[in-house]
């Protein structure tokens, strides 16, 4: 197991780095460049640009240097907010997405594990169809629809919260309810699906058979399988939640990462790109290993050599 | 859904769950109104056209109509900004949302499955190997994906395929119309990466199972195996997973469109539509409710599809 | 509803949702305001500027949001008056012009200081010109002050020649002598040179200065044997006499300059904290400022917070303790967040169209004034069947501009290059040259006035006339061989263009049964698409002018490689262009620039649509902001009014409404340049 995590844990840098050069190539194809504008530039600004990006140089020269430079772990500066460096950046702005996003999560966790083990166990109640209409609800309202409406209730109907920016705990209310609703409602799903699954099988049935109470066979057995879908899930999901929310932080005004991430690849901010990227594939390894080890707890019979 | 059960009709596992299904009320509501939809984008459009003369696109030249009005009988749904019927446009809005929806689970199901279900049964390196391939396509900014895919595949470098597509589907030669595939290529593309994963985690609990040991001792093959006894024990969250990839896909698609890399105007989807009307909600409700309605609607009649075909395929359900 | 209760949870909650619905919206029908609207308890005003700052180095970004802050931190020579944006004194107390307006004197006030207390000297403003054309600044708007002479040589690193002891000019290949011009000011060694003939440059890269000398012999012969020397900072037009007095010398007369030094290109930024932090010093530990206000706090992303600057040299005039800035981008939030009462006031067009109906009704707050902000179609002359006047012509005809303008609810109508309402002088020189025109072409009033209006007709005719025939079929018009499938309207994506170009897609469909097909892109795909010319029809081409002049707008078609994008290059049209140029009295300049705008709408490269409006809100309490058109405000200007019955009242009436305080704080300003001038 430790080989297993240390092998793991190895590969990461070089997997980065393998990311970080296929996004470098994306952006090579793509159309447009960081410092285009609405305005013509004239030519000798241009040149002037060019020249102090290196951008006049070889593609293998420009990608040399990108290259030797990140693995010192140096991203360099934003070429659109000029005089930040994308470290600054990223370590400025993570925190504001990743209160927002592991909150959003552990609610999420909270209500989707609860309706959804509820509703498994009293498969085809009233509890269960009211639980997953309105999980299918949380999933059919999109962030941009339930953001407003929130806003519209609670902020101007009631008075009860700031309508956007950051700037205290009331602030952070609607934006974490907004962004948790999606993950609540596939939570919930997910885990009425891994628990109907497990509950048929054949060790809960010896579990129960034992005469262990049916709390324990839920809590000790039945639920550590029945939630495998909901951790291969989370993986992914938490990787994108701290590294940031667009829509979310934009209908709140907030300073988080993920605008600041779409914005860059419409700039086409090389560097910050890059760094993000880089960060990004990063935490998705990290928690899909954990991901991984977490099967293993969860379920003796997964094994890894 | 419909589509993919007839394609594997033939053995009894099938029509034995064909049956169970039609004795699920829910599931069988969810499917007469999904197929209701379908039939409704497909054809809704022209009957609208013909009957009434309003498309998704016609603007009144006059500027008092030009602009929206609430439901009546001339507009049922209302008028959006521009004074275009909104039943036409929720309606062709409906054939590009279900599309997406559908391709996107079609390639999530199909490439999903059968990647996730592979690592997880293989292991060891290649399991290793085929996931780091997943983490690093999650990981590569997707918007730049789209980006690239559409400036070297969008407009006049459009590769013949994809004219032909849009010509033969979308009708007389349209350029918006190959964007829209290309879009639905790219949403293909990611679809299918968070299913892999969930499928290779059922699969790695369900691999020593005494059933499958069974299997092996009996001498089936490895794809045996993996198609015939593990997929089937994993479908239920499969498919659970599937139907969660239809909503997800379509807020996907309106935020793309948001950015300007998605369904080109005049054309709306469903998603585009409800971005429209929240920002309206307290001057032009009907702006939201309906297209908001209408999209609700379909997902939820997909969720009960989607129970009732797990319920329906649940090997261990005959032991009850 | 509180008497009974079945099934508390719910009823309870559906109730509270129902309740906060309906206060919500009853609220804002009922009040005379828009939300919230109570002074904040300090002096301070709080702004949303649009995107995040892309820096705070003046002379680096082109943005707008920028502008706004940089006019709060920085001063220039020259300020922009909060009306009319006319310029008004600033660190420059007066100015004098020479004749031929290519030379200006700037006297600075004595008692200007930077935000760290030094004096702030004319040696300042030599240091920041230079750093703005240096080649390693790589300011963007450093293309603005192109006009001072050497500094777009400077700024491409040019060379002059140097042969026999002193450098070639003009003189010494097509043989002109040199005039002999009079010194305007003091006669420095630096300033006799700068008056003294044109000095010939070369491109500072040796195999473009090759490929240069080969495509002109008589220059090569001349250059033959000389020595190259790179064009330098102390080479460009700008010379500090003494420590308060500074003189800018022009390539060729520039009319529009003086308007132009307002820009924040050419504020002053500060030699002390850049030499002493590099590329660090706006950091708000390192940064020094010159304006009325200072930085107190910088959240990136979240809020810019400035002060009044004690060391401001106009202090005591500054009525605001604080402004806050907050980039926000979403339209919906901005307009919660006024709503709330958390802003008081927020940038220019961002009243989203669907809420204009309702914000319309506080006629305390809502501002909409045409602005120096236009909206084209260009079209792609160099592909058929635009290269034909006669379709370009049947498009622009074939579209209801003022239905589009109506549908747009607060645009105008745009017939010509130039938009109307804007420059008031420059639109009495078009009505006195169309009369001319008018008669010239012996066509009655009536036709003439209406030769640009909407004539779906006329423009069904032309297209037949150009050989795509358009027929009348059963549900409209048609026309069938007209090449649909190849062209485009492209936009680069947001929400105002997309129902522009439905709106159009629509009315060209029923007037000239063609429908063109959109086409949006993310906009740095759209950026080379539209101006290496790939389009092919219709590109949508956004344009706010960047000084007050006409000439802003009338330059988008002028020389080879133009702004325009539409593959329009007519030598007539810079012909005209600088003649107007040259003329040194103003009404026969704006004369001979309408002729041109005459030409240029005869040849048509692009569809004019709409003259853009200002589009925006601010409580009645904000005072001394104005919607001038370019939305720029001299922050100095605005303060907090905490008597409701002094709160602005109608502001459709805001220009014309006195205010005594404002007024007298800027008649107080421009004494000193009236008493100069007089």
């Amino acid at each position: 197991m430790l080989s297993f995590i240390i092998r793991r844990l190895l590969i990461i840098i070089p997997m980065a780095l393998l990311v970080v050069t296929l996004t470098w190539g994306l952006i090579r194809i793509a159309p447009g460049n960081f410092y285009s504008g609405e305005k013509k530039l004239p030519a000798a600004v241009e040149a002037n640009i060019r020249k102090k990006y290196g951008l006049d140089q070889p593609w293998y020269t420009q990608y040399g240097m990108m290259m030797s430079n990140i693995v010192r772990g140096d991203f360099g500066d934003s070429l659109k907010y000029q005089g930040q460096s994308v470290n600054e950046i990223i370590k400025r702005h993570l925190p504001y997405s990743a209160t927002i996003g592991i909150l959003a999560y552990l609610l999420a966790l909270a209500i989707g594990l609860t309706a959804g083990t509820i509703a498994a166990l009293k498969q085809n109640s009233a509890f269960d169809y009211s639980s997953m209409s309105l999980a299918m609800l949380g999933l059919s309202l999109p962030n941009f629809v339930l953001g407003p409406l929130l806003v519209l209730i609670f902020a101007f109907g009631l008075y009860w919260f700031p309508p956007a920016r950051w700037g205290g705990v009331s602030s952070i209310v609607l934006p974490v309810i907004t962004l948790s609703a999606i993950y609540a409602a596939y939570i919930a799903r997910l885990t009425r699906a891994g628990m109907l699954e497990v509950m048929r099988s054949d060790y809960i049935r010896t579990a129960r058979a034992k005469g262990l109470d049916e709390m324990t066979v839920l809590l000790r057995h039945a639920l550590r399988g029945g939630i495998i879908p909901v951790v291969s899930f989370t993986g992914p999901a938490l990787a994108a939640l701290l590294a940031g929310t667009v829509v979310v932080e934009k209908v709140f005004a907030l300073p988080g990462l993920g605008d600041i991430f779409i914005k860059s690849v419409l700039n086409r901010d090389e560097p910050l790109i890059l760094g993000i990227v880089a960060f990004l594939s990063i935490l998705i390894m990290l928690f899909n290993l954990a991901v991984d080890i977490a099967y293993g707890f969860l379920d003796p019979r997964i094994r890894y050599e | 859904m419909a589509e993919n059960l007839e394609i594997v009709k033939g053995t009894s596992l099938w029509s034995d769950a064909w049956k169970r299904l039609k004795r699920n009320r829910l599931a069988l509501a969810g499917l007469i109104f999904i197929t209701f939809m379908v039939v409704a984008v497909v054809i809704g459009p022209a009957i609208l056209a013909w009957a009434t003369g309003y498309t998704y696109d016609l603007i009144p030249t006059e500027s008092e109509l030009a602009r929206s009005l609430p439901p009546s009988l001339m507009h049922p749904m209302g008028t959006d900004d521009a004074g275009r019927d909104l039943f036409a446009r929720v309606l062709q809005g409906g054939r590009i949302s279900l599309m997406v929806g559908i391709i996107s689970t079609f390639v999530s199901l199909i490439v999903g499955v059968s990647y996730g279900a592979i690592a997880g049964f293989l292991g060891g390196r290649i399991d290793n190997l085929m996931m780091r391939i997943v983490d690093i396509i999650y990981a590569i900014p997707y918007i730049l994906i789209v980006i690239v895919l559409l400036s070297v595949f969008g407009g006049p470098s459009t590769p013949a395929w994809i004219k032909w597509l849009s010509a033969n589907i979308g009708g007389a030669g349209n350029q918006a119309l190959s964007q829209i595939f290309l879009l639905f290529f790219a949403l293909g593309l990611v679809s299918w990466l968070t299913m892999a994963r969930v499928v290779r985690g059922q699969i790695l609990s369900l691999k020593n199972q005494e059933f499958v040991l069974a299997a092996r001792a009996t001498g089936v093959s490895t794809f045996g195996i993996i198609f015939r006894h593990l997929v089937p024990n994993a479908l239920g969250p499969v498919i659970v997973y599937a139907t969660l990839t239809v909503p997800s896909v379509m807020l996907t698609e309106a935020f793309l469109s948001f950015l300007g890399l998605g369904v080109q105007a005049p054309y709306a989807s469903w998603g585009s539509l409800a971005d429209a009307g929240i920002k309206n909600l307290a001057i032009f409700p009907w702006q939201l409710i309906f297209p908001g309605v209408t999209m609700a609607l379909t997902l939820f009649s997909l969720n009960f599809l989607g129970d009732g075909i797990r319920d329906a395929l649940d090997p261990q359900t005959r032991k009850f | 509803m509180a008497k009974t209760r079945p099934k508390p949870l719910r009823s309870a909650l559906i109730a509270v949702i129902f309740a906060s619905l309906l206060t919500g919206c009853m609220s804002s029908a009922k009040s005379k305001y828009f939300g919230r609207t109570s002074p904040p308890a300090e002096n301070v005003l709080r702004y949303v500027s649009g995107s995040e700052p892309e820096t705070l180095d003046p002379q680096l970004p082109d943005g707008q949001p920028e502008a706004r802050i940089f006019m709060a931190l920085y001063e220039g020579l020259v300020e922009y008056g909060p009306k009319d944006q006319q310029p008004i004194p600033s660190i420059a107390k007066s100015w004098e012009i020479s004749s031929k307006v290519d030379e200006f004197i700037f006297h600075l006030r004595d008692n200007a200081k930077w935000s760290d207390g030094k004096p702030i000297t004319a040696q300042d403003f030599v240091y920041s010109l230079r750093r703005g054309f240096a080649p390693e600044t790589i300011s963007r708007t450093a293309g603005l002050g192109y006009a001072i002479k050497y500094s777009s040589e400077f700024n491409g690193e040019k060379v002059f020649v140097k042969k026999n002891g002193r450098f070639l000019t003009a003189a010494d290949i097509d043989g002109t002598p040199a005039k002999d011009v009079p010194a305007f000011g003091p006669d420095t060694e630096f300033n006799r040179t700068l008056r003294g003939p044109d000095r010939i440059t070369l491109e500072g890269d040796e195999k473009k200065r090759s490929k240069e000398l080969e495509s002109d012999a008589k220059l090569k012969a001349a250059v033959e044997g000389g020595e190259f020397v790179p064009v330098k900072a102390e080479d460009i037009g700008v010379e500090a006499i003494d420590d308060r007095t500074l003189r800018i010398s022009l390539r060729q007369s520039a009319p529009y300059f003086l308007g132009l030094l307002a820009h924040q290109f050419f504020r002053l930024v500060p030699r002390q904290a850049i030499e002493a932090h590099g590329k660090e010093w706006t950091r708000p530990a390192n940064i020094v400022t010159c304006g009325a206000f200072r930085i107190k706090e910088y959240r990136p992303y979240d809020k810019l917070v400035v002060e009044r600057d004690p060391n401001y040299w106009d202090a005591a005039n500054v009525h605001l303790d604080r402004i806050e800035f907050y980039p926000v981008e979403e339209l919906s939030t901005i307009m919660n967040l006024y709503k709330a009462g958390s802003v008081d006031a927020f940038l220019n067009h961002t009243v989203p169209t669907s809420w204009i109906d309702e914000v319309r009704q506080y006629k305390d707050e809502y501002l909409n004034f045409p602005e120096a902000a236009t909206a084209y179609y260009s079209m792609n002359m160099t592909k058929a069947p635009f290269s034909d006047s006669k379709v370009r012509r049947a498009f622009m005809l074939g579209l209801d501009r003022q239905a589009l303008s109506d549908f747009r609810k607060i645009t105008k109508p745009l017939f010509g290059k130039v938009p109307s309402g804007i420059y008031p002088e420059y639109d009495k020189a078009v009505e006195k040259v169309g009369e001319e025109l008018r008669k010239e072409r012996g066509v009655t009033p009536e036709t003439w006035a209406k030769r640009n209006d909407f004539d779906a007709e006329a423009a069904r005719k032309l297209l037949t006339d150009a050989g795509f025939p358009v027929v009348k079929s059963d549900s409209g018009y048609s026309c069938p061989n007209f090449p649909t499938d190849r062209i485009s309207i492209t936009f680069n994506t947001n929400e105002n263009n997309r129902s522009v170009a439905e709106f159009i897609q629509s009315q060209w469909k029923q007037n000239l049964g063609i429908t063109v097909p959109l086409k949006t892109m993310e906009f740095k795909t759209y950026l080379p698409y539209f101006k290496s010319l790939q389009y092919e029809g219709f590109a949508q081409f956004l344009w706010s002018g960047d000084y007050m002049d006409p000439y802003t707008f009338l330059s988008l078609q002028y020389g080879k490689d133009n702004e325009g994008g539409a593959g329009f290059y007519d030598a007539k049209y810079d012909k005209m262009l600088n003649d107007a140029n040259a003329e040194l009295d103003p009404d026969k300049r704006y004369e001979m620039l309408a002729r041109a705008e005459f030409y240029l709408m005869d040849q048509l490269p692009f569809v004019p649509l709409t003259i853009n409006a200002t589009n925006w809100l601010k409580k009645p309490y904000v005072k001394g902001m104005y919607p001038n058109p370019g939305t720029l405000i001299p922050w100095k200007f605005v303060y907090i009014e905490r008597d409701q019955a002094k709160w602005d009242k109608d502001v459709e009436n805001i220009f014309k409404t006195p205010d005594p305080q404002m007024e007298k704080q800027l008649s107080d300003l421009t004494a000193t340049q009236k008493a100069a001038a007089k």
